[in-house]
């Protein structure tokens, strides 16, 4: 991996949106390496979807900048474009077309498409491209949506809850392809999406933004690590709630008593331990609670 | 071969190199013997490549692993040797722990517990 380029993909100063008003994002700062898979998390309305728009220079920043391959998102030179794919929330799918019509328009504007690729794709994602595009289910215009941004082979892809509406088999089959791209170390993705599930199959790093502040920027490794509830049994009970370092939460129930800690470091165990004089148990905790400790 | 839970709080690198170790401390994993490719491991579970290929590296670093110049990870020399009684049940402490706790919640006794363990062996896997 010595030759990848180490020059950031992404890098965002000090971003800022106001809509009417309202902050939406506030003081965001990124870096991001070529390579990389990031799931971008947050409740509803934390602003990622914003954070999308104005990397990609879909709208323009209130304050700040953000950049892409080193240009400003809101200059974007034709040949950086080239190397991005997007898959928006909402689709922009023409419905008169069928899928290969549709398919063949957009190959067409781009100098290089993977044909192969795009058909292999749409036979093993079962998608009949012989159809107009207003007659597909939910889930079949998600899968043309990410066949057309993957048919030019973007260096950069860019993806907004891309499978939401796929069955479970065909979001497998989506995950497979996608962690057939994170495996290519010149390619970066960005992957926004509720589905928990996926970003820890196939993120190896995360963004969690939190009312359009940035409230985690590491890898999920570090932070399934950092994040753990503590279980504490004590021989008599709690007369007050343990207050420890980094609490989310916690909660009594007699001589037990559970905490959900952050910055956590196995090392603390013994100490908190003895400083309580209680047994301790550290349960490792999946994204989603980690999450949902994060929001308490 | 290895078993997987991407949802765990322990991350998946880790699950995988305490899966490894294991696998060579009891001698079911003999050196020389090649392991999956990073990318099909990845394929098959379904996981970012980049968590095997560190889960390799750091089973490389502690000699577990050896990569043979442009071949497969294998299971290296030195680190095929058996590990000593000790070790190996050392590496069952996390699990062992689980249990003791679900069956101190569920108020069983240590000689019902260790009847349940003896049952459960019995048993084969």
């Amino acid at each position: 991996m010595s030759d990848v380029d180490v020059k950031p993909v992404i890098v965002v100063e000090g971003l800022g949106k106001t809509i009417k008003g309202r902050a939406i994002l506030q003081d965001v700062e990124l870096a991001l390496p070529a390579g990389q898979v990031v799931g971008l998390l947050g409740k509803n309305g934390a602003g990622k979807s914003t954070l999308l728009d104005l990397l990609l220079g879909f709208a323009l920043p209130s304050a700040g900048r953000c950049s892409i391959f080193g240009h400003d998102s809101a200059r974007l030179p034709e040949a950086a474009k080239a190397q991005i794919g997007f898959v928006p929330q909402q689709d922009e799918l023409v419905g008169m077309l069928t899928g290969a019509q549709q398919l063949g328009f957009v190959a067409s504007l781009h100098r290089q498409w993977d044909r192969a690729l795009v058909d292999r794709l749409a036979r093993e994602w079962e998608l009949p491209l012989d159809r107009r595009i207003s007659t597909l289910s939910g889930g079949e215009r998600q899968k043309l949506s990410v066949l057309l941004a993957l048919g030019h082979q973007p260096r950069l892809l860019v993806l907004d809850e891309p499978a939401s509406a796929l069955d479970p088999v065909a979001r497998r089959r989506f995950m497979q392809e996608i962690l057939e791209i994170a495996g290519d170390p010149t390619r970066t993705l960005v992957y926004s999406t509720h589905l928990v599930g996926d970003l820890e199959r196939a993120a190896n790093r995360l963004w969690i933004l939190r009312e359009g502040r940035l409230a985690f920027d590491g890898e999920l490794d570090a932070l399934k690590e950092s994040v753990v509830r503590l279980h504490l049994s004590a021989s008599r009970d709690f007369a007050t709630l343990p207050a420890l370092p980094n609490a989310l939460h916690a909660s009594v129930q007699g001589r037990l008593a559970q905490v959900t800690v952050q910055a956590w470091e196995p090392a603390q165990a013994a100490a908190l331990a003895a400083q309580w004089d209680v047994e301790i148990e550290v349960e490792p905790l999946g994204l989603e609670d980690i999450f949902l400790a994060l929001h308490a | 071969m290895f078993i997987l839970h991407p949802g765990s709080g322990v991350p998946i690198y880790r699950q995988l190199v305490e899966q490894v170790r294991r696998l060579v401390a009891g001698g079911q994993l003999q050196p020389g013997v090649e392991l999956p490719s990073v990318r099909e491991l990845a394929v098959t579970h379904a996981v970012n490549p980049m968590t095997v290929s560190k889960a390799y590296s750091l089973l490389e670093a502690e000699g577990v692993l050896e990569r043979r110049r442009g071949k497969a990870m294998t299971v290296a020399a030195g680190g095929g040797a058996r590990a000593t009684l000790a070790q190996r049940q050392k590496q069952l402490a996390p699990q062992l722990r689980e249990v003791v706790a679900a069956a101190r919640q569920l108020d069983l006794t240590q000689a019902e517990l260790v009847a349940l363990v003896r049952q459960q062996w019995g048993q084969g896997s």
